[in-house]
């Protein structure tokens, strides 16, 4: 914790478009002890608790905790995603881009949140143009944290990408993304991986998603989930708990940044929930179960999970 | 299942006349809103909705076969001839797609190479739906063979009505007269050899072999 406390200042950017609204009071709320409540006024200033991880902390601080996390792992979080899923995350990535199939009927205007390192859009930008020759789809990096949405600006600029009208990188609040600079109905495609966990409040990052798609747009998001097999869960849970962390310690020398992203994944609502919560936003999805025809698909057992969702 | 997506499946069975069972179809099916949409839906919505690739055409298929199966309740009576034939006319006007749209079903997407349980949900559907549209009575093993009679009549009929459409009707009431008769004969037999068993065990009883 003293770590995190000690990295709660705040990072200079090159991509201040935007300034995020984490430098500005968040409006007052009602009590929330869960993430399935939205922000709404409220007089009621002093109950006001979410989750960080195990820890419950005051929802203005959980902001800045997660940010912390993310500027002490930014610089080695390729690397460190690759030992913690022995590179799986990039099988799991390479199935939820191409199950989207971007550039199949034409340039997509696409947005990527919490999308700092720039894995999801290249994915994108490649599965267009190898697959449909498509050179016009773009994507937005949006992310609250300008130390990882460096990290992708440095990848990109090894890419042919880099200083094209195909990818923009611009530091902003999922919750509260600006009109003027999000306007709404814009996007054909909002993706969000391995990010909305992060999130003080799932449902006002589902609400701007609402806002900025175009009717007919598309919701996916790729997420750590609950494994189904109990037995399978069990394996899973002693790798997460034992091994992420001294791995957090031993690679990056930060056992507290990898303890939370573990305990972050389990305080996630789980499958049927979370694809609720999309329904409620006003998206329409499959039905509540998983596979064909299905609001969800699960990849490894559940270990990570695709939602989708389409703005009718 | 999301109201929605159900709403877009009901608004995109009347584009499969024009569009076939296909994405198309269902794409287009946001035209036909309410508030309709200024384009069709793209495929990666389309996919998210519906599923990937085959999948979706199959989920539209689904959707058009219980569709005619809700229908059969505007038979124009009660009598099963009536019930088959109305559900035969809804056939029509997709006549030509049909057995493509049956080969798809027939070809799943996982590993097996012929899936042969849609075509047999299909027939025993409507076999049932028809007999509780005309208020079937039957109890026990009955309840039974006259399920799978009608399974195979309407099957029957339906596949001449895919190569001879103008005369699937009399196809029709022909096997539903034929299975009819059969049933009939079959209930006598069954009669006649119980009536011949019971004689023998009386035979074998007034000789004393039984004690």
């Amino acid at each position: 914790m003293q770590t995190l406390t000690r990295r709660l200042s705040r990072p200079t950017c090159k991509f201040a478009v935007v300034r995020p609204s984490w430098t500005s009071p968040l409006p007052t709320a009602t009590l929330r002890l869960n993430h399935t409540s939205s922000n709404q006024g409220s007089k009621d200033v002093d109950s006001r608790f979410t989750h960080f991880g195990f820890q419950t902390v005051r929802e203005e601080e959980k902001e800045s905790l997660v940010k912390g996390v993310f500027n002490s792992v930014a610089s080695n979080y390729d690397v460190m995603n690759d030992a913690m899923s022995m590179g799986v995350h990039r099988l799991w990535k390479d199935e939820y881009v191409s199950s989207l199939r971007p550039g199949a009927r034409g340039p997509l205007k696409c947005i990527d949140l919490a999308g700092g390192t720039g894995d999801i859009a290249l994915r994108i930008l490649d599965y267009a143009r190898e697959n449909y020759a498509d050179r016009e789809t773009s994507v937005d990096v949006v992310d609250i944290n300008g130390e990882m949405l460096k990290e992708g600006y440095k990848r990109f600029k090894k890419t042919m990408y880099h200083n094209t009208p195909q990818v923009r990188f611009i530091e902003s609040n999922a919750q509260a993304l600006p009109e003027e600079q999000f306007p709404d109905n814009t996007y054909d495609l909002y993706t969000i991986a391995f990010g909305i966990r992060n999130c003080t409040s799932v449902p006002d990052v589902l609400k701007e998603a609402y806002r900025v798609l175009k009717p007919g747009g598309t919701f996916a998001c790729l997420e750590f989930s609950r494994v189904t097999n109990p037995l399978f869960n069990m394996l899973y849970d002693q790798y997460s708990f034992s091994v992420i962390p001294m791995l957090g310690s031993i690679l990056a020398g930060d056992r507290e940044s990898y303890q939370y992203l573990v305990e972050s994944i389990r305080k996630f609502p789980p499958q049927p929930e979370f694809a609720k919560m999309i329904q409620d936003a006003g998206f329409a999805t499959g039905g509540l179960h998983e596979g064909k025809g299905g609001a969800w698909t699960d990849l490894w057992g559940g270990i990570a999970c695709i939602h989708r969702g389409v703005k009718v | 299942m999301c109201i929605r997506r159900k709403q877009l499946l009901r608004l995109a069975l009347p584009l499969v006349r024009t569009h076939g069972f296909s994405r198309e179809a269902l794409s287009r099916s946001v035209l036909s809103l309410p508030e309709p949409h200024p384009a069709p839906l793209n495929e990666t919505a389309v996919s998210a909705l519906f599923g990937k690739g085959e999948d979706a055409r199959r989920t539209l298929i689904e959707a058009w076969l219980s569709e005619g199966l809700a229908d059969m309740k505007n038979a124009p009576s009660k009598s099963l001839k009536d019930i088959l034939s109305h559900r035969l006319r809804y056939n029509e006007p997709v006549l030509g797609l049909l057995p493509e749209a049956f080969a798809t079903l027939a070809t799943p997407s996982g590993f097996c190479l012929f899936d042969a349980s849609p075509a047999l949900k299909h027939s025993t559907s409507i076999a049932d739906e028809a007999c509780s549209v005309s208020e079937d009575k039957s109890i026990g093993p009955l309840w039974y063979a006259r399920r799978a009679s009608l399974a195979a009549v309407y099957t029957a009929a339906e596949l001449h009505q895919m190569n001879s459409p103008d005369t699937a009707y009399e196809f029709l009431a022909d096997l539903l007269q034929s299975s009819s008769k059969l049933g009939n004969a079959i209930g006598d037999v069954g009669q006649f050899a119980s009536y011949v068993g019971r004689s023998w065990a009386g035979i074998i009883k007034s000789r004393g072999v039984l004690l």
